[in-house]
């Protein structure tokens, strides 16, 4: 009870950091539309015979990818940017918690800021990009995006703890995060196709589904063995 | 000084087993049927694409071995490995394509091997900026081997999704029930390529070890002055 009690308060000071200023969070939703206008410009005439091809017409989900993955590092380079700039750290290191709370806290309110942003943004890449409706597998998105969001919120959270650290900061977490990222990647974009295309193939997803699940297993599982070291001092 | 005669020894053993390495692949194994001379580049691509996946095993064991017992020898090893595999899995991204051209008419296909490795060579270039890129001594050990740690277990996970994406790989070197699908003087001249490359391997890893030591040497006369 008191963990949680504790892991409260930490997200808590997050939500309130964040609310005060909410540039982080403006930052991001302004990002993603900026990424929906370049990739549409990007592949302007490849969509353009994506959207007329039944076969291939669920692959406009990767662009939501694209655009999330890029805005999700914009937000996960900011985690530890209060913590090491203004001291933060070095109060939460001496309180009488778990060191691994620090890591939990963060990934708590890093998963909430992430969902806010998909909340706002997914109406508009439904309205800029998808001509069908998609509400039978509307069930399948929400899966893919939690299961997405957990993995690009654990491991990023875990490399932005490090990259907050390096002389580069801002340019090392991508560098660290996105090959780490890829398999998920995948998986996101693979059971994105399904989502937005007419038809879907049942044994397919669920394999897919055991992928991103087998993924975010190893890197939750992960920080619990190496954050401690990662903000030792 | 053992090591350093073990080196010595090592390094001067590498010119003979080189020069009887190339005499093999190119005089002693036969030209292969239907891929013609191109083939010949396999007998150096898969050495050192083993060879790499030996290094970053090596990465990841001296990463563990670092955060259990805080050993500088252990980081030293795991950044000398990363280095060793890194220039390998470069000399592989750079040996598939002069093959791959003439045989897929293509330098460039985003298949499981070529994907996997490529995603490989970029965790590790970041393993190396991550450590060129961290000032304090202690910290630069410690997260060089958490990254160490996690671009490890990435890559089974690169290869087994990539392989459900789309599994359309000519595997050359394909081990079928009964042996080998390799000719019987390939494979003389195959396994002789691959041992001579990871003599090669454990002789750079011996020398970076040793230089890596050599800087730890350096920093602590210096701060001791």
């Amino acid at each position: 009870m008191k963990t949680f009690k504790q892991l409260y308060a930490l997200i808590e000071k997050d939500i309130i950091a964040q609310l005060r200023t909410k540039d982080m969070l403006s930052a991001m939703f302004i990002f993603i539309l900026l990424a929906f206008v370049i990739l549409n410009f990007g592949f302007f005439e490849v969509l353009e015979v994506i959207k007329q091809n039944p076969k291939v017409v669920g692959s406009v989900g990767g662009l939501l990818w694209v655009a999330l993955i890029f805005a999700a590092v914009l937000g996960l380079n900011r985690t530890f940017v209060l913590e090491k700039d203004e001291g933060v750290m070095d109060g939460l290191l001496l309180a009488p918690f778990d060191r691994s709370l620090i890591y939990w806290g963060k990934f708590i309110s890093n998963i909430i800021f992430l969902l806010i942003i998909q909340v706002l943004s997914l109406p508009v890449f439904i309205l800029f990009f998808i001509t069908q409706s998609f509400a039978s597998q509307a069930w399948l998105l929400i899966i893919t995006i939690i299961l997405g969001d957990l993995g690009i919120v654990a491991v990023g959270t875990l490399l932005s703890a490090i990259s907050v650290n390096t002389r580069a900061r801002d340019l090392m977490l991508p560098i660290l995060f996105f090959p780490v990222i890829i398999p998920l990647l995948i998986g996101v974009v693979k059971l994105s196709s399904f989502v937005f295309a007419p038809q879907s193939n049942l044994v397919t997803i669920r394999v897919w589904l055991q992928f991103l699940g087998v993924y975010d297993i190893i890197f939750l599982i992960m920080p619990f063995l190496v954050f401690d070291f990662v903000v030792e001092d | 000084m053992k090591s350093s005669k073990i080196l010595s020894i090592l390094t001067i053993a590498l010119v003979p087993v080189f020069l009887a390495a190339i005499y093999l692949v190119f005089f002693y194994a036969p030209i292969e049927a239907s891929l013609g001379f191109s083939q010949k580049i396999f007998y150096f691509h898969v050495p050192l694409s083993w060879n790499a996946l030996l290094a970053f095993t090596a990465v990841f064991i001296g990463s563990i071995g670092y955060l259990r017992t805080e050993k500088k020898s252990y980081e030293i090893a795991a950044r000398a490995a990363a280095e060793i595999g890194l220039l390998f899995t470069t000399l592989v991204l750079i040996t598939g394509p002069i093959w791959a051209k003439p045989a897929w008419g293509a330098w460039w296909m985003w298949d499981v091997r070529l994907t996997t490795t490529l995603v490989l060579w970029l965790l590790y270039v970041g393993y190396l900026m991550l450590g060129g890129a961290v000032e304090e001594e202690g910290k630069k050990g410690r997260f060089s081997a958490v990254y160490g740690i996690v671009a490890f277990v990435d890559v089974p996970l690169v290869f087994f999704s990539i392989r459900w994406w789309r599994s359309i790989h000519p595997v050359v070197f394909e081990f079928r029930s009964g042996g080998m699908g390799l000719d019987g003087q390939m494979q003389v001249a195959f396994f002789f390529s691959l041992f001579a490359f990871t003599l090669l391997f454990a002789a750079l890893m011996m020398l970076r070890i040793k230089i890596g030591q050599a800087e730890e040497e350096v920093i602590s006369l210096k701060e001791g002055s």
